[in-house]
Formats: C-alpha cells, sequence, structure tokens
C-alpha cells in the first residue's frame, strides 16, 4: 500500500513538474501545479475505495470451479450477494486511504485551482458509492463471460486498463484533447474516478454534482440492463463442474 | 546446446496448449493492443501541453515508450507465465519435481512456459518500435541503433530480475501478492523518460532499484552519442543484479521444506 502511494507521488511530482518547466506555463488546462497534484493523490486515494468492488477473478472461479451452484440453490439474487461481500472488502481501503489523505494532505500547499473544504468531502460521499457500484457492475460483465471462455482473466485486465485511462485515473480527462470531450462526458468511465474527485477538490458546482449523481445512476441502471440478460444465458450454459 | 534443445522442446509444447484456448488466445493479445494504446495515448495527451518532456519530444519519447512495450512484450512472452506459476509451485511443493531433473531449476522454472499468444503482441510492439524509430527527424545513426537494440536485452534481464526479487522472498513469506503488487506498482518509474527525475532519485533508479535501465537509459543512449558511462552502467548494474538474484535463488532453495515435510 504504501509503495504503491510513494511511486504514485514521485512518478506524479516528477512528471507534472518537468510538463511545468519545460512547457513555461502557469496553468497546464486549468490546472496549476499543486492542483494537478492534488487531483493526482485524491484520484489514486478515491480510487482505492472505488476499487474496493474489484471482483478481480471472484465471479470467473466460481463458474469454473462449480462453486456457484451453491449461490443458485439460495433464496438471493447472485449480483445482490456478490455486492454484499464486495462491500466487505472496502472498508479497509477506506481506512487506508483516509489515513494516507492524513499524511500527505497537509504537505500538499495552497492551490488556485482546488478547494478543499468539508463540504467537497460530505458531497463526494454519495459520489464515491454510485462510483463503487457502477465500477462493479461494469466489473461483472466480463466475468460473466466465463460461462462461454475458458479464461477471463485477460478482459478483466482489459477493463481495468480501459478504465484507468478513460475515468481520468491516470490524467485529468479535461487534458485530453477538445474533440474527445463530447465522448468522454458521454461515456460512463468518467464517474468511476474523475468525478468523485473533481467533487472532492471543490470543482464542481451543486447543479453539476447533481446531474452527475443521476447521470451515474443512470449508468448503473444500463450496465445492470445488460448484466440481466448475460447473466440469464450464461445459467443456461452452466454445467455445475466440480460437484 | 542441451539447453538450447530444452527450450525448443518448451517452444513446442507451450505453442500447442495454448492454442487449446482458442478465444483466450485472442483476449490477451487485444488486451496487450490496449495497454500498448493506453501506454502511447497517456504521452500523446502530455505532449498537447508541453513540446519537451525530460529534454525530449514527442517523436523521442514515443520510441522510448515503444522501446518499453518491446521490453513488456518479451517479458510476458518469456518470463511472465513462469513467475505468475512459481509461488505455487514452493507453496504446493511441486517445485520438488523441478530440482530433481537434471537441469538448472532456475532455468527450467524461469524459461519453461513460452507465452505463444504474447509472441503475437511482441511482433506488434516491435512493429511500433520501427514505426517510432521511423518517426524520427533525421539520420539515424548504426552505431547508436546497435546500442539501443542491445541495451533493450539488457533491459529484459533487469526486468527479469527485478520481478524475481520479489517472487523469492514467497519461500519464506509464503504469499508474495503483497510484495507483487508493490513491483508492478514500481514498474511505473521506469514507464517515465529518466531526466524527469531529481538527481538523487534518478540515481536510485539506476544503481538500487535499476528501473530506469529497462528502457529510459537504452533510449537516451540511442539520442545522444553512446556513453561508456551509461552503457557501462548498465552492463555493470545488470550483471551485479543478476548475480545477487541468482545467489538469493540459491539461499532460498535452502529454506525450501517441500509440501510434505
Amino acid at each position: 500500500m504504501f509503495v504503491n502511494l510513494a511511486v504514485q507521488l514521485v512518478v506524479l511530482w516528477a512528471l507534472w513538474t518537468a510538463v511545468f518547466a519545460e512547457s513555461g506555463k502557469e496553468l497546464v488546462g486549468e490546472w496549476d501545479l499543486t492542483g494537478i497534484l492534488s487531483y493526482g493523490v485524491m484520484v489514486f486515494l478515491t480510487g482505492r475505495v472505488v476499487r474496493g468492488g474489484d471482483l478481480q477473478m471472484a465471479v470467473a472461479s466460481e463458474i469454473y470451479d462449480g462453486s456457484l451452484s451453491r449461490y443458485l440453490l439460495y433464496p438471493l439474487n447472485y449480483g445482490v450477494t456478490k455486492y454484499a461481500q464486495q462491500l466487505g472488502n472496502v472498508f479497509p481501503n477506506i481506512l487506508q486511504s483516509i489515513v494516507m489523505a492524513a499524511c500527505i494532505l497537509p504537505f500538499m500547499g495552497s492551490s488556485s485551482s482546488v478547494d478543499l473544504h468539508v463540504t467537497g468531502l460530505l458531497m463526494c460521499m454519495p459520489s464515491l458509492i454510485l462510483a463503487h457500484l457502477l465500477f462493479y457492475i461494469m466489473g461483472l460483465l466480463p466475468q460473466l463471460v466465463a460461462f462461454w471462455a475458458d479464461n477471463v482473466w485477460s478482459l478483466s485486465v482489459l477493463m481495468r486498463f480501459i478504465t484507468m485511462l478513460l475515468g481520468g485515473a491516470t490524467i485529468p480527462l479535461s487534458l485530453f484533447p477538445e474533440w474527445s470531450q463530447g465522448a468522454l462526458a458521454i461515456l460512463p468511465f468518467r464517474y468511476l474516478f474523475e468525478f468523485p474527485t473533481l467533487v472532492i477538490l471543490g470543482k464542481v458546482s451543486v447543479n453539476d454534482w447533481l446531474t452527475g449523481l443521476l447521470t451515474c445512476a443512470v449508468w448503473c441502471v444500463v450496465m445492470s440492463l445488460l448484466v440481466i440478460p448475460v447473466w440469464r444465458r450464461g445459467n443456461l450454459r452452466y454445467t455445475g463442474v466440480g460437484i | 546446446m542441451r539447453y538450447l534443445r530444452l527450450y525448443g522442446q518448451f517452444l513446442k509444447f507451450s505453442f500447442s496448449r495454448s492454442l487449446e484456448y482458442r478465444l483466450d488466445f485472442w483476449f490477451r493479445i487485444i488486451m496487450d493492443c490496449v495497454f500498448y494504446f493506453v501506454e502511447i495515448t497517456i504521452f500523446l495527451v502530455l505532449y498537447q501541453h508541453t513540446d519537451l518532456l525530460g529534454g525530449w519530444s514527442l517523436d523521442q519519447t514515443l520510441v522510448f515508450v515503444c522501446g518499453y512495450l518491446v521490453v513488456d512484450a518479451v517479458h510476458m512472452t518469456v518470463f511472465s507465465s513462469n513467475m505468475w506459476w512459481l509461488p505455487i509451485y514452493v507453496n504446493k511443493g511441486d517445485l520438488d519435481y523441478y530440482l530433481v531433473r537434471p537441469v538448472s531449476s532456475l532455468f527450467f522454472l524461469s524459461l519453461r512456459d513460452f507465452a505463444a499468444n504474447s509472441f503475437l503482441n511482441l511482433i506488434i510492439a516491435a512493429g511500433l518500435l520501427v514505426w517510432s524509430i521511423l518517426r524520427l527527424p533525421g539520420e539515424i545513426s548504426a552505431v547508436n541503433l546497435f546500442w539501443y537494440l542491445f541495451l533493450l536485452g539488457n533491459g529484459v534481464v533487469v526486468h527479469y530480475t527485478m520481478q524475481m526479487f520479489f517472487e523469492i522472498p514467497v519461500f519464506w513469506l509464503h504469499t508474495n501478492r503483497g510484495l507483487l503488487n508493490a513491483f508492478f506498482s514500481s514498474t511505473k518509474l521506469g514507464e517515465r523518460p529518466d531526466a524527469i527525475y531529481p538527481t538523487w532519485t534518478r540515481r536510485i533508479l539506476l544503481t538500487v532499484i535499476p528501473f530506469l535501465l529497462i528502457a529510459a537509459v537504452p533510449a537516451r543512449v540511442f539520442f545522444e552519442e553512446p556513453s561508456i558511462e551509461l552503457i557501462s552502467l548498465s552492463l555493470g548494474v545488470s550483471a551485479i543484479m543478476f548475480l545477487l538474484m541468482v545467489a538469493f535463488w540459491k539461499l532460498a532453495l535452502r529454506s525450501y521444506s517441500s509440501a510434505s515435510s
């Protein structure tokens, strides 16, 4: 955990210091140096919470080894049961993120482009809850391909690469070229990492925040509607190997 | 010669096995292509806001990134699957089967599984490297190119050696998941141009945890006059790291108790 954070800090600081120094600019996009460093730190910390629901290979493994069968006998929805299990995984991540934030933020310095305050923190909580749910549902889809394919590890990793880039976990999406902004705004990825981070940094107005929450909730519904038929079709193919 | 023949057998076996899972074969190729796309896109976005990064232009940085992708592709093809299995062998006691064979256990365990699907990605990564080199303005010196490719090969050895340092503690810890996470995070340090780091950080990344030797130093040698100092540093550090890793491996084997003991 601390190695991850240390590497993230070293790379962030070195990279953005070089960009600002070599471009000779005071602002890159709408960010000053302290602002973009704060973004990098906060997106790392909020990302840990959002990815706390990462299924990794849990669902696919249950399909492969047949342990899915017992869940099919329970009088519970499988997706909801797995989400409840994943929620339990989030709490250590939340605690770690709070500790790391407490260690780093006092040293971040002031920025003209970000405004860290309690309101942003409070507004961030529902954004994080929805982002966590959306990340879980999006992660479920490649896992369910395990009903058809012998190995879906690469699909899950592929999904991670895409969400990290298009979700703003690597670089703020506002720095992407103008022509891509329309598409990035429509896609669900930005609600995973960038949106909660911008909320906590005080860069989202109340109206935009409410619109963002609503859009994220709509994406959760859309993704769930995609998952349901895949789950049903997959169940028809499931043979319960391992019983 | 015996080791080459043995490696030939590894290749034959790995190709036939990977073709058994055809869907996974294609998933992995797509996954790596997306990884290449992401790595290149990050720098394309950064260069929207600056003309130079670590003293390199966009064209130079693309050569550096594509060089890194080639090293990564070689690693994925040759070593990665073997690294994945090593902790499982140690914990289940399956290492016994490899220790009793009349070949080096390190050779056997590091090279047995050749990822045939990643081999296609290696060709794609090499194609990207050729494309990025051809984009460079001006003439390319054959000497610089020779040293660049040679040092990229050395980068593969450094990458493998560094990962082994994070793998071997599994003999004592029985799980190295945390250590491997730390390793994969740390590789990010080598995915950025060396000149962006402050002097002391750069020194550490060239010697103690030499991630900059993987692709950044080869690229610097390619763009500047081949410096004897940098080349000797690269080869010297990687040789020392490799020998230390072999010694670490031997020490770890002494602590191996097998599953049944």
